[in-house]
């Protein structure tokens, strides 16, 4: 049962407890985590979104001993420290300038020669923080990342209903002359509004060339996506493709969808649609708990006549939680093996996003976001598919 | 066009002008090169395998989706000293500058094995002895021990950090256009800000002057906030649905990025016709407060006498750091929190300098600057009026 909205203490207590079972299972002491949404998920910290080295130097850090009942969290941003965590100053880890206070602040969680878990590493932190065993901490945090919690299904649903809203401004002012970022500005001030805890990536609005081979080179002669936002104008009978992911507490949205400058779709671009419609309700189909992403990337391939319908360097469907892309990936380069052993659970959330693909027509490309349920699953993206009609 | 036009002020657009008297990208990334393989070559490292995004920003010059956040390290770019060729974590070339050729490139993967083996194809990187990185994971450790058989994995920040910190002429130009689209923004949010805004829709509205003027990534989305007449006065970071009332103090303080490049302000406004009593001396202790830092932003200082300047007018250690580095992103020094006492001020350095001072029953107020540090002082980038 999702609820409408998230009980948000609930839903840190119960990470909390996941990670906690990892550890126990892997016998590690505890976790030392310094990326963004590592942080973000062990602490239920919030904190202003900042662009890459900005976000570096003012990282905050978590620690979770193994055995504790609440994360400690070391921040520059204590006013969106949670009640329950054991609140400190921040560490700056990328300095070696006071590494002797990291060294301290390890050392009163954990004994000589513990194995702890850490998911970065700065030079400062390899010369000053010895004596321990560190191991990755991907597979503790992979392992209870993938499994969502109610409340975090109703994170990510929330975060998406924000996503469609702000995109219901950026469409209304789509005509030939506007620019990428006017999209952008739109966009973003409605999605603050509206609530939005971050803007997360920097929406896009690709100009999809109708050849393969007038879009930008690519390695593997796939198409390119995502492409970055510019001022680049945008032109009657443009084909962009938007993609924009938004964060809510903490979790991503995705909101993937096609739309045609200046112009209604035309009778082939519906019906890219329509094909693009039906390769992933040709994947819900099949979608419940038991399922392995191999057959689900099978079946996609069949209701695509045979061609996969999604873009080399990608995937048919990702996860996504605290990060915009993460497991279950499937259909990646991974490989088949690794795609027959993932098998959909109860709790995992994909974004589908197949695209469909005419030399010389472009393509249609949107996204839709399911949980998995004990029976099936629920959609957790909207029925919209603006301009190119409704559809369930 | 003469080399260095005597007037400065026809570089700050973001446009190209016709005659070329803009930042010349191409100039300015083959400095940053030349800079980083120099360095290379003093500190005897062999390769870079960089995964911070002002690091991989500065070696390839390539325009990558700006996105909010730290990942975790993992090897985007790489430089090669005996090729003196950087390649880059990109499966196609838009947004790629052409010194960077097709064949430098290397495809995404999800999967670290395949990663590996593409970085292994990389010309002259297996025969690397000394390899620089800016950060590990235990998993990468162990892929580049095997990949890269018997080099030393070691801190690239001799390399990178160093090249970074002094700021030649067309990154304080990059610089000066981010400290005027920072402006812009603050003179957006000065003029919706009334009794009843939220800080939200003041957020709202700072990234929609941002990505109209095309640069649509913010710094950091702590751009503003009210504070109290009452109770305790903190400096916060995160915006809140409050409606802000009739004579607060609020802060703002917009930042922006031009091709990467980070410059910010900050000023204390009052929301609607009267300001506080008390709000003027407050204003004023602000204004002391960061003029005294900004004297002694000389080179040769340290940040043991910033820490002096701002004890010597009188005030509280501050709960923000009174100055950082800045160019592509936040970089180091660190001065304020217990940290930086030691860090030299070197000419051609770019610092975020600012004076949070507060009152409870009056509130707070904070002014930020961004300066450059010349061989006379310090001269600042970002402008803007005072509160009075």
């Amino acid at each position: 049962m999702i609820p409408d909205l998230p009980d948000l203490a609930r839903m840190r207590r119960e990470r909390f407890e996941r990670l906690q079972d990892q550890l126990e299972a892997r016998e590690i002491d505890g976790l030392v985590l310094l990326g963004t949404s590592s942080v973000v998920y062990a602490t239920g910290a919030a904190m202003p979104a900042e662009d890459g080295d900005r976000a570096a130097l003012f990282r905050a850090v978590a620690i979770v001993v193994r055995g504790e009942s609440a994360p400690h969290l070391y921040t520059l941003y204590a006013d969106g420290a949670p009640p329950e965590v054991q609140l400190h100053g921040p560490l700056f880890p990328d300095l070696d300038d006071g590494m002797d206070v990291f060294a301290k602040a390890v050392a009163e969680h954990f004994g000589a020669a513990a194995r702890i878990g850490v998911d970065h590493q700065s030079h400062a932190m390899l010369r000053g923080l010895s004596g321990y065993v560190w191991v990755d901490a991907s597979g503790v945090l992979g392992a209870a990342k993938i499994l969502k919690t109610p409340d975090e299904v109703a994170c990510i649903r929330h975060a998406q209903r924000v996503n469609e809203l702000a995109m219901l401004d950026a469409l209304s002012i789509l005509r030939p002359g506007v620019r990428q970022t006017d999209l952008s500005a739109a966009f973003l001030r409605r999605v603050f509004e509206l609530g939005a805890s971050a803007g997360g990536i920097d929406p896009i609005w690709q100009v999809m060339a109708p050849y393969r081979e007038l879009g930008p080179w690519t390695s593997h002669g796939d198409l390119a996506y995502p492409t970055v936002t510019t001022d680049r104008f945008l032109r009657h009978d443009d084909v962009i493709w938007v993609d924009a992911g938004i964060m809510w507490q903490g979790y991503a949205s995705d909101y993937g969808r096609t739309w045609v400058v200046g112009a209604d779709p035309n009778a082939a671009q519906l019906r890219q649609f329509w094909r693009w419609r039906a390769v992933v309700d040709a994947c819900l189909e099949i979608l419940e708990p038991g399922v392995s992403a191999l057959q689900l990337g099978r079946v996609a391939i069949e209701a695509n006549d045979g061609v996969r319908p999604w873009i080399e360097h990608f995937y048919l469907a990702h996860g996504v939680g605290t990060d915009s892309a993460e497991m279950p990936l499937i259909g990646t380069d991974f490989g088949e093996q690794f795609d027959e052993k993932l098998i959909l659970a109860p709790g995992m959330v994909a974004v589908f996003e197949p695209i469909i693909w005419e030399e010389g027509a472009a393509g249609y490309r949107a996204e839709d976001i399911v949980a998995v349920t004990d029976t099936g699953f629920i959609k957790l993206s909207g029925s919209t598919y603006d301009p190119y009609g409704f559809a369930a | 066009m003469s080399p260095a036009p005597r007037d400065r002020g026809v570089l700050v657009g973001m446009m190209s002008l016709e005659d070329g008297s803009r930042v010349d990208f191409s100039e300015l990334r083959a400095a940053r090169r030349a800079k980083i393989f120099s360095r290379m070559e003093t500190h005897g490292i062999d390769a870079l395998m960089l995964g911070g995004a002002g690091d991989v920003r500065y070696v390839s010059g390539a325009r990558q989706l700006g996105r909010a956040g730290v990942l975790p390290f993992a090897p985007v770019a790489v430089v090669v000293r005996s090729t003196r060729r950087v390649h880059l974590l990109s499966t196609w070339d838009e947004g790629v500058p052409p010194e960077i050729a097709r064949e430098d490139l290397y495809g995404l993967s999800w999967n670290p094995a395949n990663l590996v083996a593409a970085l292994g194809a990389i010309p002259g990187l297996r025969e690397s002895r000394r390899v620089g990185t800016d950060g590990l994971t235990p998993m990468f450790a162990g892929l580049l021990a095997g990949l890269v058989d018997g080099a030393e994995l070691v801190d690239a920040a001799p390399v990178t950090a160093a090249a970074r910190r002094i700021k030649s002429a067309g990154e304080i130009t990059c610089l000066d256009v981010a400290s005027a689209i920072a402006e812009s923004a603050l003179s957006a949010l000065e003029d919706a800000l009334q009794p009843g805004i939220t800080e939200r829709e003041l957020l709202g509205i700072y990234h929609e002057q941002i990505a109209t003027l095309g640069a649509p990534n913010p710094p950091s989305e702590s751009v503003c906030f009210a504070t109290p007449f009452h109770g305790p006065v903190r400096f916060r970071h995160l915006a809140s649905d409050r409606p802000v009332g009739d004579g607060e103090l609020v802060v703002l303080a917009p930042g922006a990025l031009y091709a990467g490049y980070e410059s910010g302000l900050a000023r204390t406004r009052v929301a609607g016709a009267s300001a506080p009593p008390g709000a003027a001396d407050l204003a004023s202790r602000c204004a002391q407060g960061i003029d005294s830092l900004l004297a002694v932003c000389r080179p040769g200082n340290t940040g043991a006498d910033l820490y002096r300047a701002w004890e010597d007018a009188e005030n509280p250690e501050s709960p923000v750091p009174l100055a950082h580095g800045l160019g592509l992103g936040a970089e180091p020094p660190v001065i304020g929190l217990g940290r930086g006492a030691d860090a030299t001020l070197e000419e051609g350095m770019v610092l975020s300098v600012q004076s949070w001072v507060a009152a409870p029953g009056i509130g707070g107020c904070l002014e930020r600057a961004t300066v450059v540090i010349e061989s006379g002082g310090a001269l600042p980038l970002t402008r803007y009026g005072r509160l009075q």
